[in-house]
């Protein structure tokens, strides 16, 4: 199961941020609430070895840029293997987000999710293809 | 607008004080009075960033004035986190160009060490975006997620970065006001416990006590503020696109480059936010004191150390003279005071033109200051 995360949108500069604020950061407008799934792709991530109270050791807090544009701040159960770019999927556990790798089924389900009616999933598949050799000839280049 | 200029300068000795907040702020300002020739000024500024949770008292614009006896003058508090002494150097340089003072005291200080680490972490902590607290990020946490970006996007290794806190810790052997007098080397940096991965302990500035102070005025003296800019950024991390740099350094050199009339290649000294080493790389590329992703590689090659093309942080740095929060703004433009009038002792350089550069929070409000000695007073 793909989550949804409740977000913002601004109407003035179309920035989306998750959680949603009342205003936008940078616009002093009421933002429309939208939702967002819950997968995306790594930004950053840490490992706090003396967390505040309240908070177990060691703590992985990671930097999520969520499909629909918004970075989430999330936890995870590990970060062995987790690189920037990487795929995760964010899951709700009691009202706290946690990252998890996603596996091949995640990937899927979201692909068909987002892919829609089936006649448009042909469409889909070249937009994916397409997207993935362009990301890679970026990373490639840096 | 007047020209505004530094009469005196001074600080405390920076590190595990005894003194009270009070003591500390009368020492520093005390001797920025005496450094000035000045009994009394017009007005006072006063920074501290939490000293209602930190020692217990508020008001205190007014406890301090009326504790460094100067009861019957006005005096105001100007907090924005950890560059609360900039935001407070820049509310008494305003007074004065604006005529509205002859003479104006700036003391800023904090007092931190008779709190355990968890605690001042949870404190300063409240300057973070209250849904990031909430997951458990510290500023440390903040800034590794900063730092890993940095890693990853421009070509910064680990080396580069240690050499940041490896060149701090040797400018502080020259500094008597520094909370550490001791030498590490690369390989202790790498090897120190680790905090918020990457980042080490030796990344880190540590607690500090102190307190710094400054006399402007709109009479002419030695050193001239040429320059001030302020820059403000997003409350959370992740409102933000771009985690290579800080947009609220771009944003306050900008302003100030364009007050003071010239660019970054006038800088002969600067003293920059190091809270955590790879800051000092990111804000030097902010800064355009080095071109963009040239910072590691200036750092590496002793470009950025006393006897480089651009002495960067002959203090120490936050990371080794320390960071007393509400202080350091301020504790920064005296080292930029000292270093232009030839009053450096033994870490003295060459230099014309001093910046100071202040981040407040996770660099939501920061501050570039320009300060330009006369030519007849630089000494040949
Ligand atoms: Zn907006």
């Amino acid at each position: 199961m793909i989550e949804t995360i409740a977000a913002s949108r601004c109407p003035r500069c179309g920035a989306v941020v998750a959680p949603p604020e009342r205003f936008c950061p940078r616009h002093p407008v009421e933002m429309a609430p939208i939702a967002l799934p819950g997968a995306g792709e790594i930004v950053s991530f840490t490992t706090l070895h003396s967390p505040p109270a309240g908070f177990r050791s060691p703590l992985h807090i990671a930097l999520v840029e969520l499909e629909g544009g918004a970075r989430f701040v999330c936890h995870g159960a590990e970060t062995r293997g987790l690189r920037i770019g990487s795929r995760v999927a964010i899951e709700a556990v009691d009202d706290v987000y946690y990252f998890s790798h996603l596996g091949a089924m995640d990937r899927a389900r979201l692909f068909w999710r987002r892919a829609g009616r089936a006649g448009d999933r042909a469409q889909a598949i070249v937009r994916s293809l397409t997207k993935r050799v362009w990301k890679g000839t970026q990373r490639g280049s840096s | 607008m007047l020209d505004v200029w530094v009469l005196g300068a001074d600080m405390t000795r920076i590190g595990r004080r005894d003194d009270s907040l009070q003591d500390l702020m009368a020492e520093a300002a005390h001797g920025a009075l005496r450094a000035a020739g000045l009994e009394a000024p017009d007005a006072l500024v006063v920074a501290a960033m939490n000293p209602e949770e930190f020692v217990g008292d508020g008001n205190f614009a007014s406890n301090v004035g009326a504790y460094l006896g100067l009861a019957g003058t006005p005096a105001i508090r100007v907090e924005t986190a950890t560059s609360s002494g900039a935001a407070a150097f820049y509310a008494g340089f305003a007074q004065v160009a604006a005529g509205l003072r002859r003479t104006v005291l700036v003391v800023g200080g904090e007092k931190m060490t008779h709190l355990d680490t968890p605690r001042v972490s949870e404190l300063i902590g409240r300057s973070i975006d209250p849904y990031e607290r909430s997951y458990g990020a510290t500023m440390p946490a903040l800034a590794a997620l900063v730092t890993r970006v940095l890693m990853a996007r421009h070509g910064v290794g680990p080396r580069e970065i240690a050499q940041v806190a490896v060149k701090n810790h040797a400018n502080a052997l020259d500094n008597p006001y520094a909370h550490f007098q001791r030498a590490v080397t690369v390989e202790e940096v790498l090897e120190s416990r680790m905090v918020a991965d990457p980042l080490r302990l030796l990344h880190c500035c540590p607690i500090s006590d102190g307190a710094a102070a400054v006399v402007l005025t709109a009479e002419r003296a030695a050193v001239r503020v040429a320059g001030i800019g302020q820059g403000s950024d997003t409350l959370a991390l992740r409102h933000r696109d771009d985690l290579t740099g800080f947009a609220a350094t771009r944003a306050a050199a900008r302003a100030a480059f364009a007050m003071a009339g010239f660019g970054p290649e006038r800088v002969e000294v600067a003293e920059v936010h190091d809270a955590f080493a790879p800051f000092e790389l990111i804000s030097l590329e902010d800064l355009g004191l080095v071109p963009p992703g040239k910072a590691g590689h200036a750092t590496l090659d002793g470009e950025t150390a006393r006897d480089g093309r651009l002495p960067v942080n002959p203090s120490g740095g936050l990371k080794a003279r320390g960071h007393p929060l509400a202080a350091t703004g301020l504790a920064q433009i005296a080292e930029c005071v000292w270093q232009l009038t030839g009053r450096a002792g033994r870490r003295q350089v060459d230099a014309r033109v001093a910046l100071a550069h202040s981040i407040g929070g996770l660099a939501t409000n920061n501050w570039v200051t320009i300060l330009e000695v006369e030519r007849s007073q630089a000494l040949p």
